[in-house]
């Protein structure tokens, strides 16, 4: 059962009676009974993976929170204050340590061992070939969402740790804190400072908030149904025959891969803030208009947002105060000297942050080369404004005119659409490849008009309809990047009004969503992440 | 206050931190600037911000950021 499904409509509409229905105090349980169903539902017996990772985390969680607790008790019977209270807060946080390592190692392990093994395993086979070692294949099956809730499941333990959130008492709670359906699948990756109570208190029946939880599903099966479907199907096929083709149509399926994605990607998330929002129930918002970003650094500030904070807060932050990179910074500041010198240790961390974004994506080498791809242009950003600037100075481009805005967001557009090469390349000498096809002939645009487009897939019907859709899509996005509340504009108008958007947007999703014979609506991408 | 001034204008020439009072709140500085101040304040005021303590309630004004190194030194 996935989001696309009419069967998860009518799961949907079920949890959403029954959680209303049920006595406020209850109702977190409907929730934890939707959510076991949902995940039994798509990942069978591999609920015990999710049931075994959250029961380890609590205790884990308990066990640290207990160990902090009895710390502030003695420094409160001793009426410690000070540099004593201080001593004694570190030798808490010293004895708390081991525990909270164990717990992300073997959160982090079972990610690592049902994700990543076979990929550790080929090039282990390759790299020891001479010594005789071969590492078996293995047929490991992945629970959904195993990439969101093991991140999840870190993030907690290490808030607990830090101090900042109290560890669950309830594991039935906690169950439904880390297996929460609409989330599970592709995030957003939530914080339990910011979920959990969600969860756990009943919400009132709310019409305005049903009706914008509505529109916001609406709009997220419209994303995923009519443009990410529709745009798959060239774009598919250019990638998967990548040799037949060159230049212009290259980039144009990797630029119409990067549309694929966000309408994909922000799709399932406005149908899971959507639902969430007809339970009276706020996820993290995991996208800001990201194609109208200025600058890598900024694009990945606007993408998969609680990615993002999550690489932020529980990898870069940690490995630059770390006592390593400390020593480093010393060095490097006596070594390189002032501008140089204090930027590299945390340039460091922050390409070993884009590194293991890319391997969170999947276990290639390609989504390493595509981790990479960002950190280059990210460093390149932090090193080069001066020369940045010399360059605007000698052409006298006024840094604050719209023409350098619009050229800044169309050139961030254009390295994320190459860096897309790496991601949906069939592997990573297919993406070199397409890379290399891109400058091959890349005059060349009679394909435009010489009916080689109705040979991808699409017929003119369906072009039209999906250039409509994607700028459609850029409309509403400027609109949202202006502030501008649109759900609100559609509560002031006339309630026949209203009801004929309703109508025509799900009349839209029937009629030109892609389905075909022996439909099977593609798999959200990041759902395979 | 002039040598925190100092430490931020040299990291980031182009912000008015006198003024600014949602410096993290608004992105007017990123995770890279954070870590960048906070090295700087670690060498400047022999103190040791930690991770627990890049909340942006401690960055958002210098006068936060003051308190937080106050706090350390104390």
């Amino acid at each position: 059962m996935t989001f696309v499904d009419l069967s998860f409509v009518v799961f949907l509409v079920a949890v959403a009676i029954l959680y209303y229905v049920f006595p406020r105090n209850y109702r977190w349980v409907v929730l934890l009974a939707g959510s076991l169903t949902f995940f039994y539902l798509n990942s069978g017996y591999l609920l015990l993976v999710l049931l075994g990772t959250t029961i380890f985390t609590y205790l884990i969680a308990r066990r640290i929170q207990a160990i902090s607790d009895a710390g502030k008790q003695e420094a409160a019977r001793k009426r410690l204050a000070g540099a004593d209270k201080k001593r004694i807060k570190l030798q808490t946080k010293k004895k708390c340590k081991p525990y909270l390592v164990f717990g992300v190692l073997v959160d982090l392990g079972v990610l690592l061992y049902l994700k990543y093994y076979n990929f550790f395993a080929e090039n282990a086979n390759v790299l020891l070939a001479s010594q005789n070692v071969h590492l078996p294949h293995l047929n490991l099956l992945l629970p959904i969402g195993i990439s969101f809730y093991t991140l999840q499941a870190i993030a907690y333990m290490t808030d607990v740790y830090r101090g900042k959130i109290q560890a669950d008492t309830n594991i039935a709670k906690f169950t439904l804190f880390m297996s929460y359906f609409p989330q599970i699948v592709q995030g957003p990756i939530p914080r339990h400072k910011q979920l959990a109570n969600q969860l756990y208190e009943g919400h009132s029946f709310d019409y305005v908030r049903l009706c914008h939880g509505c529109q916001l599903m609406i709009w997220g099966w419209f994303q995923k149904l009519v443009i990410a479907d529709r745009i798959a199907v060239p774009v598919d096929l250019i990638y998967n025959n990548y040799s037949d083709y060159h230049g212009l149509m290259v980039f144009l399926a990797a630029a119409g891969y990067g549309l694929q994605v966000y309408a994909d990607f922000q799709g399932g998330m406005d149908i899971a803030r959507g639902f969430s929002q007809v339970l009276g129930i706020e996820l993290e918002l995991n996208f800001n208009q990201p194609y109208f970003s200025r600058s890598i650094e900024e694009f990945w500030r606007r993408w998969h947002m609680t990615l993002g904070s999550w690489m932020r807060d529980y990898v870069f932050y940690p490995l630059s105060l770390s006592k390593s990179f400390v020593g480093i910074s010393r060095v490097s500041r006596k070594v390189l000297g002032g501008f140089v010198g204090k930027r590299l240790p945390p340039i460091m961390a922050m390409f070993i942050v884009y590194f293991l974004v890319g391997f969170w994506h999947g276990a290639e080498w390609k989504y390493i080369a595509y981790g990479v791809w960002n950190g280059v242009f990210i460093v390149a950003g932090i090193l080069l404004p001066e020369a940045y600037q010399k360059i605007c100075d000698v052409l006298h481009i006024r840094r604050d005119s719209f023409g350098w805005r619009a050229f800044q967001v169309l050139r961030t557009f254009c390295l994320c659409t190459l860096g897309r090469l790496f991601s949906r390349g069939t592997d990573l000498t297919a993406a070199v490849q397409m890379f290399k096809s891109i400058g091959t002939e890349w005059w060349d645009v009679a394909f435009l008009l010489d009916g080689t487009l109705k040979t991808l897939g699409l017929d003119a019907a369906n072009w039209i309809l999906l250039i409509a859709c994607i700028v459609g899509l850029y409309f509403i996005d400027s609109l949202h990047e202006r502030g501008v509340h649109i759900r609100e504009s559609i509560d002031r108008q006339h309630i026949v009004f209203r009801w004929v958007i309703y109508l025509l947007a799900i009349d839209a999703i029937i009629i030109f969503g892609i389905y075909g014979p022996g439909y099977d609506s593609a798999t959200f991408i990041y759902e395979q992440f | 206050m002039d040598e925190i001034l100092e430490i931020l204008n040299e990291v980031r020439p182009d912000v008015d931190f006198e003024n600014e009072k949602l410096l993290i709140d608004d992105n007017i500085l990123d995770s890279f600037d954070i870590i960048t101040i906070v090295s700087e304040f670690n060498e400047a005021f022999d103190i040791d911000i930690d991770v627990e303590d890049l909340e942006p309630e401690n960055f958002n004004t210098v006068a936060a950021m003051k308190e937080l190194i106050d706090r350390l030194q104390g």
